[in-house]
């Protein structure tokens, strides 16, 4: 187990250096250059020329991405061209932001869809099965800023500002900075309708893949043995049944998590929260290239560790999956 | 591959009990693409799908018949008008009428959804079929170009392929976010493809068909890309809702087709702005969206249940 862990874990430095040096390549060749934003009215040639040379701008693209790749390895991210700041602090004072809406969109939609599946696959074709499947059809269907606008309407502009429209509160502890507002309730107040509105979607999938492999599940020789040998109904559907139907849930989970980053980006936009969604759209909009390779690296390391656990998830599901 | 046990037999002859006749149909089988339509016809989401899907279809083609107005004039004595006779949907910050560019915005989701999927089909199935059939090198090389492409969360990659394409106006506008949908959607038909190819290409017609000497172009169009059809149809319609709503999320960023050619992500993002005054501006074009996505996922929901009934 331990050197499976430590062999994916080295696997992840090819991956990452492959998304990162896409992303490098790709940003280059995007037209505009941030240089001649940066310098605005004091742009003349000499200028021009320094600032490019400051940042290594005037070398070939592989070249900058070595740059790049050596600062890194010192811990150093690199600086925003535009603001000047340093990239991995301007990170880590937006990680904990976009790492709780995750987190708590991900625990509300399992939240939702483990009942819902289970209710569903138990009573397949009565009334709680056909709420809870079209439910799912009108989850999958609805894309998050929409779910998002209408949280805002109900919570915030008719319940007369209930729940904030916009901005942040940290949780005490996550502060990385000297200046934020810190404030546990503050902080649900703020999470609580960007979580469900990127929650909902993907509860909507959980949902009708649990339920079919429930389905598949349940009707599968060991329930039957199970129920036969006289368990009651809680542990032949929660031990047994669940267990197993879990287990391509769990990739799923996996799979989405690309979504997840991309509807980060969208809902962090609709609620303007200081999240990496937002980091990230802003730099790559600007053609702010240091942030933009800080967005992508940590884009992917977050991608491929999240997907390290996924494959360790199955273990604890099924004994029998074992890594060596 | 699998084999089953010869002692296990099927379920519906065990449960025949002893002395049973089974009843031997006379009249030949319907062949699976009636069946499938038989089945497809008797699903409620399937007709409801397919009817929303159908509609659509309708307002895009005959929008310039269908709107009452222009969708891009601007009456700037009646900015911001409430829903009345005049302005069924009201109208937005330019005057413009909510209905008519809903009518018009469908045809932008439409031509984005299907053409992107169209297009990652076209490249995607081709290179799925290739890889899979010859296996060796050329599998290696293309999945491993897919696997780099799937490495990336789709939205990091869509957007920045926008940001490369230069976000514009009207036609090209238009296949620029086309484009960056399927390429970013490549990899799903290939993988498909490939997935199915690796084992049909193994059945004995295939090794039949060899040894008759049949050229591999025909081997692989007329004998293996038939029997992989019913997955590819499926993913094909889920395809189209999910690269609905990554149009209208690029629009909704303000990567998308550009004004004024309208679009419901991009009317949406316009009037978020004033949600709380004039909310119905963003909740038609947001509706609009939804309505489309169900439209064509239940449509695909009933396809599946009808082209493969084991899924179901």
């Amino acid at each position: 187990m331990r050197t499976y862990i430590l062999r994916r874990l080295l696997q992840i430095v090819p991956t990452v250096l492959m998304i990162t040096l896409v992303v490098f390549v790709m940003m280059r060749s995007v037209p505009g250059d941030p240089v001649v934003v940066l310098l605005g009215d004091a742009y003349t040639e000499e200028n021009a020329v320094k600032v490019r040379e400051e940042y290594a701008l005037d070398k070939p693209v592989l070249v900058q991405y070595g740059i790049w790749l050596g600062k890194l390895v010192r811990g150093d991210w690199g600086a925003s061209i535009l603001s000047g700041r340093p990239v991995l602090s301007d990170v880590l004072v937006r990680l904990p932001v976009t790492l709780e809406l995750i987190v708590l969109s991900m625990g509300i939609a399992l939240l939702i869809a483990v009942p819902a599946a289970i209710i569903g696959a138990l009573r397949q074709n009565t009334w709680a099965d056909y709420t809870a499947t079209t439910a799912a059809m009108i989850g999958v269907s609805i894309p998050e800023f929409f779910v998002g606008i209408l949280l805002l309407l109900v919570f915030s502009f008719s319940l007369h500002g209930f729940l904030p429209s916009s901005g942040w509160m940290y949780l005490p502890g996550t502060c990385p900075s000297m200046v934020c507002g810190v404030s546990v309730w503050g902080n649900l107040q703020h999470v609580l309708m960007p979580a469900v509105a990127l929650g909902v979607g993907r509860a909507a999938i959980l949902t009708r893949l649990l339920r079919a492999s429930m389905l598949e599940v349940i009707r599968s020789e060991y329930v039957t043995t199970a129920r036969a040998k006289g368990l009651s109904e809680r542990p032949v559907v929660f031990k047994h049944a669940l267990k197993n139907a879990l287990i391509p849930t769990v990739t799923v989970m996996g799979l989405q998590v690309g979504f997840l980053i991309g509807g980060a980006i969208v809902v962090e936009t609709l609620f303007a929260m200081p999240g990496l969604g937002t980091f990230g759209i802003d730099a790559i909009i600007a053609r702010d290239y240091q942030q933009v390779q800080g967005f992508a690296l940590i884009t992917a390391l977050a991608f491929v560790v999240i997907n390290l656990i996924v494959d360790l998830t199955y273990t604890f599901l099924d004994p029998r999956i074992r890594y060596a | 591959m699998k084999q089953r046990p010869i002692s296990g037999g099927s379920l519906s002859a065990v449960e025949l009990p002893v002395g049973a006749v089974r009843a031997v149909p006379l009249a030949r089988p319907a062949s699976p693409l009636t069946e499938a339509l038989r089945r497809l016809r008797r699903s409620a989401t399937a007709l409801v799908g397919l009817g929303i899907v159908a509609a659509l279809i309708g307002v895009a083609t005959f929008a310039d018949v269908l709107a009452p107005r222009s969708p891009t004039a601007s009456d700037q004595a009646h900015t911001f008008a409430r829903p009345s006779w005049d302005y069924p949907l009201g109208t937005d910050q330019l005057g413009r009428d909510m209905l008519s560019r809903l009518i018009h915005g469908s045809r932008i989701s439409l031509a984005v959804g299907v053409s992107s999927v169209l297009l990652a089909l076209f490249v995607g199935v081709p290179l799925g079929l290739v890889a899979g059939y010859s296996g060796g090198r050329v599998d290696t090389t293309v999945m491993r170009l897919m696997d780099l492409i799937l490495a990336f969360p789709i939205y990091l990659l869509a957007i920045i392929l926008m940001v490369i394409f230069t976000p514009t106006a009207g036609l090209i506008g238009t296949m620029k976010v086309t484009g960056a949908i399927a390429i970013v959607r490549i990899p799903i038909y290939a993988r498909l493809v490939r997935g199915s190819v690796l084992s049909i290409k193994e059945k004995e017609y295939i090794e039949a068909c060899r040894a008759l000497g049949v050229r591999t172009p025909s081997i692989l169009l007329g004998h293996i890309l038939p029997n992989c059809l019913a997955p590819i149809i499926v993913t094909t319609t889920l395809g189209i809702a999910t690269s609905i709503i990554v149009e209208a999320t690029l629009s909704f960023l303000g990567l998308g087709t550009q004004p004024p050619t309208p679009s419901w992500g991009w009317d949406l993002k316009a009037n978020v702005a004033f949600i709380q005054t004039y909310p119905w501006l963003s909740l038609f074009p947001g509706l609009a969206i939804f309505v489309t996505v169900l439209g064509f996922n239940l449509f695909g929901d009933g396809l599946r249940d009808a082209l493969d009934p084991r899924l179901k």
